[in-house]
Parts: C-alpha cells; sequence; structure tokens
C-alpha cells in the first residue's frame, strides 16, 4: 500500500522491498489529519514509540493514532524506516540514500527532527541533528541567524560582549 | 524568494511574541506533555506554512549544538562554537552549559577560557611570536603537532616603557593595546632594575580580591573592598628574578608567588578560582554578576577555594637545569619543544616548601623557550591560565638579571 504526498515527489510504500514473499505483518498508522498509512510492522518498530505500544499491546485492529504528526512529513518517515529494515548492509547506498533523504528545505528538517523525535527514531534523529549541525559550520553568528529565522534577544550590553567574543574568535 | 520573505514576516511577527516569552512557555508546555501541547504549536506552525527554529524545543536544540561542540575540536573550526553561543540567549545558555572549562576537556573556547585553569591531564601547546619594531608579543595556540604554524590568536602584549618601571599592556585584540579599551586583560609591570614583576588582571580574580590603586599598591582588607570598582589592578602574581650561585655564569632562579591560587591547587582533589565570565562594563550589574555559577563545566559545584589572606599561596620556581659535562652546558628536558640555547628558557614546577630541601615536584607547569628569531613556545597546563603563563613569560623576556 502506498500514499502519495501533497506534491506527489514522495512515494511510500513497500514499492522497493525486495523480499514480497515473506510474510510481513502490517501495522496501520494515522497522521494528525487523518490519512492512512499501511507500514510493516518491522519498518514501524524503528520508532521505538509505536514499538512500545506495539510490545505493551495497546495496537487494536484500527491501528495507531499519530496526532502530532501530519501526513508529508509521517510519509517521509516511514519511507526512511522502510529503506532502512529493506537493505540494512548495504552501507554504501544506505548512506547516498539518507544524504539525498535530508536534502530538503530546512523548515521540511524542521519538521521531520520534530517528528523523529515524537516517533523516536533514534537513528533518524541522529541523521537530521547532524545535517542541522552541519548547516551551522563555517557560519557567522548574523548567518546563523538568518539561516534559523532566529531573532537577537542580547540587551546592548550583552551584544557588545559578543560581539567581542566572536572578533576574537574570526581574527 | 518568496519563502524568505514570508521568514522575513515570520520573524517579524515572532519577534514581537518571543520577547513576551509566550512562545517559549507554549514550546515548553509542548515538551512537557506530547499529546496535549505539541499538537497545538504544530498546529500553529502549520498554520503559517514554514517554522521558527525558535520553536524548537531545548532539548532537541542541544542535540544539535552538542554535535557542533564535539565535531569542532580544534581551532580554526572551533569558531562555530562561539559563534553559535552568540546567537540568542536560548542558543548560548546551552552552548555555554555543553562547553566544559579547558581544566576538564583541553579546549580553549571562549575568551574567558585565557583566564581559567589549563588542563590537568595534559598541556596546552602554545608559541609566542616577538616583534621587535613594535615591541609587540603575541600569543598563539599551536593548531597542528608543529612547534609553531598559523595558530589561533590568544592574546597580544606591548611594551610600553616608563621612566621608573615597563609595561606590558595585554589585550585580547591586536589591533587595539589601550588600557581603556574593553579587550584589556591585564598587564606585566616590571621595576627599574627589571627584577621584580607584578602581574596585574583587569578583573578580580574571585570574590574579595584585594585591589590595587594605580600608584601604590594598598592591601585592602577581603571585607573592604566594594564590589562596585570597574576594571581595575587585581594583583595576581608576583615574579622574581636573582641569579644563583654560580652568578651570570649560571641559570637564573626564578620566583613566581602565584597570590590567586592557593597552595592546595596542586594537591590531590585541589581547586584553583576559575572565573566564568567576563564581567560587564555595565557598572550597575558588575555586584549582581556571580563568579563562580555551578552550571558551568562538569565539575564540582561547590564554592571552589578562594585563599584567605593567611593560607598558603602556590609558588613555582623554576626547574634547575644540570650541568652536561660533555655539552659544556646547563640542560633540561624540554621534550622536543625548544631548540635553541637560551638564557630565558625555563621549566617552572610547583615548589614544595614543606618536602625535603631540594625536592621538587614533577609536573612542570610552565615552559617556555626559544625555537627560532622572535619565536618562542610556552605551554602551560592547570593550575595557571594562559593570560598568567603569557604574563610570566613576558617577565622571563625583559629581565636583565644574567644577561650577556
Amino acid at each position: 500500500m502506498a500514499a502519495t504526498t501533497a506534491d506527489g515527489s514522495k512515494v511510500v510504500g513497500g514499492g522497493e522491498k525486495s523480499n514480497v514473499d515473506e510474510e510481513s505483518k502490517m501495522i496501520t498508522l494515522f497522521s494528525s489529519d487523518g490519512e492512512r498509512f499501511e507500514v510493516t510492522q518491522e519498518a514501524a518498530a524503528m520508532s521505538q514509540t509505536i514499538h512500545h505500544m506495539m510490545e505493551d499491546g495497546c495496537v487494536d485492529d484500527e491501528g495507531v493514532h499519530l496526532p502530532n504528526v501530519g501526513s508529508s512529513i509521517l510519509a517521509m518517515v516511514i519511507e526512511y524506516c522502510n529503506r532502512h529494515v529493506a537493505s540494512p548492509d548495504e552501507k554504501e547506498d544506505i548512506r547516498s540514500f539518507d544524504a539525498g533523504f535530508v536534502n530538503v528545505e530546512h523548515h521540511t528538517l524542521f519538521d521531520i527532527i520534530r517528528a523523529a523525535n515524537y516517533l523516536d527514531v533514534k537513528e533518524l534523529m541522529d541523521l537530521c541533528c547532524q545535517t542541522v549541525a552541519d548547516s551551522i559550520k563555517s557560519k557567522s553568528v548574523e548567518e546563523i541567524r538568518e539561516l534559523f529565522g532566529i531573532v537577537n534577544d542580547f540587551t546592548p550590553e550583552e551584544e557588545a560582549e559578543i560581539r567581542k567574543e566572536n572578533q576574537w574568535a574570526f581574527e | 524568494m518568496s519563502f524568505r520573505s514570508l521568514i522575513q514576516d515570520m520573524r517579524d511577527e515572532f519577534g514581537s511574541i518571543s520577547r513576551h516569552g509566550l512562545r517559549a512557555s507554549r514550546s515548553h508546555r509542548a515538551v512537557a506533555a506530547p499529546g496535549v501541547g505539541a499538537s497545538a504549536a504544530a498546529g500553529l506552525v502549520d498554520a503559517l506554512e514554514g517554522t521558527c527554529w525558535a520553536q524548537l524545543p531545548p532539548e532537541l536544540l542541544r542535540e544539535v549544538l552538542v554535535r557542533v561542540e564535539v565535531d569542532d575540536t580544534l581551532w580554526p573550526s572551533r569558531r562555530d562554537v562561539v559563534a553559535c553561543a552568540g546567537v540568542c540567549r536560548a542558543w548560548r545558555g546551552i552552548m555555554k552549559e555543553v562547553v566544559r572549562v579547558p581544566e576538564a576537556s583541553g579546549k580553549l573556547t571562549f575568551p574567558i577560557s585565557l583566564k581559567q585553569p589549563g588542563p590537568k591531564e595534559s598541556t596546552l601547546k602554545c608559541f609566542i611570536r616577538r616583534n621587535r619594531t613594535t615591541q609587540t608579543y603575541y600569543l598563539y595556540i599551536g593548531i597542528t603537532e608543529a612547534l609553531a604554524d598559523d595558530g589561533k590568536f590568544l592574546l597580544a602584549a606591548r611594551k610600553c616603557r616608563k621612566p621608573t618601571y615597563t609595561d606590558y599592556l595585554i589585550s585580547l585584540d591586536m589591533g587595539d593595546m589601550s588600557k581603556g579599551s574593553s579587550t584589556y586583560i591585564g598587564k606585566l609591570r616590571s621595576n627599574f632594575l627589571g627584577t621584580k614583576f607584578t602581574v596585574y588582571d583587569a578583573h578580580p580574580p574571585y570574590d574579595g580580591a584585594v585591589v590595587s590603586k594605580s600608584r601604590s599598591a594598598r592591601m585592602v582588607g577581603l571585607n573592604q573592598v566594594s564590589p562596585r570598582i570597574p576594571a581595575g589592578n587585581y594583583p595576581v602574581s608576583q615574579i622574581s628574578f636573582e641569579l644563583n650561585v654560580l652568578g651570570s655564569r649560571g641559570p637564573r632562579r626564578m620566583n613566581c608567588v602565584m597570590s590567586s591560587i592557593p597552595a592546595s591547587a596542586v594537591e590531590e582533589g585541589g581547586k584553583a578560582p576559575t572565573q566564568t565570565e567576563f564581567p560587564l562594563n555595565n557598572i550597575d550589574s558588575f555586584p549582581s554578576i556571580p563568579f563562580f555559577r555551578s552550571k558551568s563545566a562538569h565539575m564540582d559545584s561547590t564554592a571552589p577555594q578562594i585563599p584567605a589572606q593567611n593560607e598558603e599561596k602556590l609558588v613555582l620556581k623554576n626547574k634547575s637545569p644540570r650541568w652536561h659535562e660533555q655539552l659544556q652546558c646547563w640542560c633540561l628536558n624540554f621534550r622536543g619543544r625548544v631548540t635553541v640555547a637560551s638564557v630565558k628558557n625555563f621549566q617552572l614546577v610547583a615548589s614544595d616548601e614543606t618536602g625535603p630541601a631540594g625536592q621538587e615536584q614533577d609536573k612542570v607547569i610552565l615552559q617556555f623557550g626559544k625555537i627560532g628569531k622572535d619565536l618562542f613556545t610556552m605551554d602551560y597546563r592547570y593550575p595557571i591560565s594562559a593570560f598568567q603563563a603569557f604574563a610570566i613569560c613576558l617577565s622571563s623576556f625583559d629581565t636583565k638579571i644574567a644577561c650577556e
């Protein structure tokens, strides 16, 4: 089963799974906006949140409702999990998949981090946080504020101190 | 780009909201109860068709900033850590908590690192360039294994000769060496003969530090010091040079009394006073700045030992070289960090006054020596700071004792 996202560019589902013959139990996930996603339990278990729910028997026949994750982002997270359980040993392929996966708009990265945190998908969290950390490197204070849309909330005295600090650091 | 202008509009709106703290409290609630608050925040974010990274919960922001700090351990890339700490209050708070003091991490990060004790388990390898024309000295920390490389600039000192004394003014900014500047850190003053020196810190090394007026060193009692005194002169070390028994044919003797460091600092479990922030220039905020915030550095948060007036101060002496009969010279083991013989070269160790006469401690706390024309290495470690180490080395440049 696959779901297409709003822009149609990302397709989720078992299309890339190589062993379709294997008996794979499915689980249904519902995004905050009511869209329905069918995922293998194995892929879903990459989310520790869902994994614990499955283990504790909290998942009924209907499925799991995820009120904190919108459909477009949930689709991406599912794509990530499917890819990672499909061929976990092909390191090079996974690496290039990951690089392409995080090559998104900055605000999308923000949404994925929030979702990965809520769903507790550690590998995805690591990947996204590292990507954000890498986007910070070699930037000035102003450039970082611009990139993240952050407001300078220092007092004038603190600002003077910070300017002195940065002037020294970039000397 | 339309996205960019959208962010600009959002930023203007968010800016006015964030200053009132509404955003912060809402995202904080989101962290506490993911099922309830987060959906409200997420819904709001979706409605604005974008995000403001200021909404990132603190623990997630921490995940990002920790990675920046871990990746950028060496200069010049370590400047990323300083840049992050200048973005906004939330980022600064987290970064300051993530970065450990040099004593624990062996890394220099913020300018205040230069006023904090060096690492306990290793030395920080620095070098000094002398410019004879401008009478200026520049301290760098090495960025490779080489004795000297491009380095990362730390401090600069300019010599100012006066009729009865000489001052070396020490600053964070090689372009602005004036005493009135906010980048002024302290100075080294020598007496007329160049035999005795005092290191002055522009900021109090600890609460209740004695203050020295510009002309005479007036020792004020601990309970008499007014905390409202701005950047001034706080004596932190006294250095003296003497000839040894062989006169000018032998190496000179150095004696450094570190009046801001207790002798117990070098003992097992000892602590040295550690500044955590430069005092802001605003005189009104001065008394309220705590110098020892417990959340800084992953260290024991109990109050560090402050040498009371009668407590024994740390004394550093130079290690005695051995006479090498074959080479016909005085030798110290500089472990490859010093390559040119010079009377200025020295190694300082903690003097063990209570031990048997002549016994010296093994750990070299400060090592200084020549590696080329106008080029010198400086290696230091706990319990002294880069600032103190630099000042002590400057005295070796200046003293006339045993110089032929």
